[in-house]
């Protein structure tokens, strides 16, 4: 399982779908000089474009690599190979999961390391009112980190019924728009609001709510740019959130590729 | 026709629950994007006055865009600042601007500039003096500064409104790093400075001889203006007949057109 893991990683860096998204963090660069254009939060609009940068990067990776891993491998009948050897599914799924994983966390902090070097270079230019708040950027940074992955668990589970690349794709791309969306909704029907809606309404989104990914409690870019303190507890949930969510993801994608006839 | 004035519009704005639900995790980037946006208009359109070329501002379109920009971002401070510098002094729309303080205040609970811009505006646009004895007092609590712990007591009602408007246009032109509206605000701050002559010399004049002067120009032949303030606006100065000081460009680029 670990060695799949550690192939996938070696082939995610041959990859040229991430070579030419890493080309992307050359935005990197101009955060500085754009940072400048703003009236009264210099440092925080650079936080605000790295910490934006680091999310559009990590979106493009775990959509176009984690929903093309598993097709690509069954396509080149790589997969089939693999498999000929003393490796079940579960260990090939989880170990290519665990790859991807450990490629995106690398990834995150690598971008993370980058981006504070920007901020910190801005904010020596243009020193802020209050410090940067770098326990908060860090917290920020990876918890990005376990929302993509959760985002690439959710892209495992469409390739393993899909047979081609179009739903692990754009079901990936479906799932996180919907997945972002889902506190603001349920937050919004069941306030003073939402007493307009009929109560077979109320039960679906309730429903909705509970089952969908939940991309929002992953977002922690308002504490880092502002300084906003953060609630240990609030973070354990996340993190065990993640951590069930995510083994719930495996476990259903590893039983559908178990069964599943590959050619 | 050539020369008639056109409206340079900021294009479609979606309505901010739009925003929201297509932003996803980029909130934070969406927000100061439209700010940027506004920002960029605003700055040719400021660029474009001081070559004496007056072009109708959409300012619905800005007021929609920067209420977007908070919606999305209730802690962007940019977006209130833009909201003061335009809402209050251009629209003229200052309960609007204070209502866009006020949501800002339960999110940027620990700043003292929203509370600084809503007492600004309760006391000399609306001359609420309670609520903006209210403001700055939040504001002194925050910060400990004097003026506004002043301001917030008997003082708000004894100061000057001239007095105010500097003490508020120092605070914003010198904490401004946009050059457009930092240029904007001392342009402003110099008209003030002028007015504050004109009044003083026209307090020391009513002080010796018990009467209001009749003009600017009088002040200055009996000697109590040194020399008579440039109206940075291109206007001229005068005293209405209740004697307070005035200027033909009301104070906009605009003014001396309308």
């Amino acid at each position: 399982m670990f060695g799949i893991a550690a192939i996938t990683i070696k082939g995610v860096f041959r990859d040229k779908v991430f070579r030419g998204i890493l080309m992307t963090a050359l935005a990197f660069f101009v955060i500085p000089s754009i940072s400048s254009l703003s009236m009264r939060q210099v440092t925080a609009l650079s936080m605000t474009l790295s910490l934006s940068l680091i999310s559009f990067i990590l979106l493009l990776l775990s959509i176009f690599l984690g929903g093309t891993s598993l097709w690509k491998d069954m396509d080149r009948r790589y997969t089939i190979s693999v498999l000929s050897l003393p490796v079940t599914r579960t260990s090939y799924v989880i170990g290519k999961f665990l790859g991807l994983a450990g490629f995106t966390l690398l990834t995150t902090l690598l971008l993370g390391a980058v981006a504070f070097v920007v901020i910190w270079y801005v904010a020596n230019v243009y020193p802020p009112d209050s410090p940067i708040a770098l326990v908060n950027f860090l917290f920020a940074v990876i918890f990005d980190a376990q929302k993509y992955i959760l985002l690439i668990a959710c892209a495992f589970l469409f390739s393993t019924v899909s047979t081609s690349f179009f739903l692990p794709i754009f079901g990936s791309i479906s799932i996180f728009f919907v997945g972002s969306a889902t506190q603001q909704v349920y937050d919004y029907v069941t306030s003073p609001a939402g007493d307009a809606f009929s109560p077979l309404f109320h039960k679906v989104v309730t429903l909705l709510y509970y089952v969908l990914p939940n991309f929002s409690v992953f977002d922690l870019k308002v504490n880092a740019i502002y300084g906003v303190a953060l609630s240990l507890s609030g973070l354990s949930l996340v993190s065990g959130y993640f951590l069930i969510y995510t083994a719930l993801l495996l476990t259903i994608s590893s039983i559908i590729f178990s069964r599943r006839e590959i050619q | 026709m050539r020369n008639r004035p056109f409206v340079e519009k900021l294009g479609y704005v979606p309505r901010s629950e739009v925003f929201m639900l297509a932003a996803a995790d980029q909130k934070q980037f969406m927000s100061a994007s439209l700010v940027w946006k506004v920002l960029s208009y605003f700055g040719g359109l400021y660029e474009k006055t001081t070559r004496r070329i007056y072009t109708p501002p959409d300012y619905e379109g800005m007021k929609s865009m920067i209420q977007s920009a908070i919606k999305l971002d209730p802690y962007n401070l940019d977006a209130y600042y833009f909201a003061q510098a335009v809402l209050v002094w251009d629209m003229k729309q200052v309960s609007a601007a204070n209502e866009l303080l006020e949501y800002g205040m339960k999110y940027r609970f620990w700043d003292w500039y929203l509370p600084f811009f809503a007492g600004f505006n309760a006391g000399y646009f609306l001359k609420d003096y309670e609520t903006a004895a209210k403001y700055y007092k939040r504001v002194g609590d925050l910060t400990g500064n004097e003026l506004s712990i002043k301001l917030a007591g008997r003082y708000m009602y004894e100061a000057g409104q001239t007095d105010m408007a500097i003490a508020y246009l120092t605070a914003m032109e010198q904490g401004a790093q946009n050059s457009a509206i930092k240029n904007s605000f001392k342009i402003r701050l110099d008209a003030f400075k002028g007015v504050k002559l004109i009044e003083s010399a026209r307090d020391e004049y009513v002080k010796k001889s018990g009467k209001k002067p009749a003009s600017v120009d009088m002040l200055l032949k009996k000697g109590f203006l040194k020399e008579l303030p440039v109206d940075p606006y291109g206007g001229t100065f005068y005293l209405d007949e209740k004697g307070h000081v005035r200027s033909t460009s009301k104070f906009a680029f605009a003014g001396q057109k309308q």
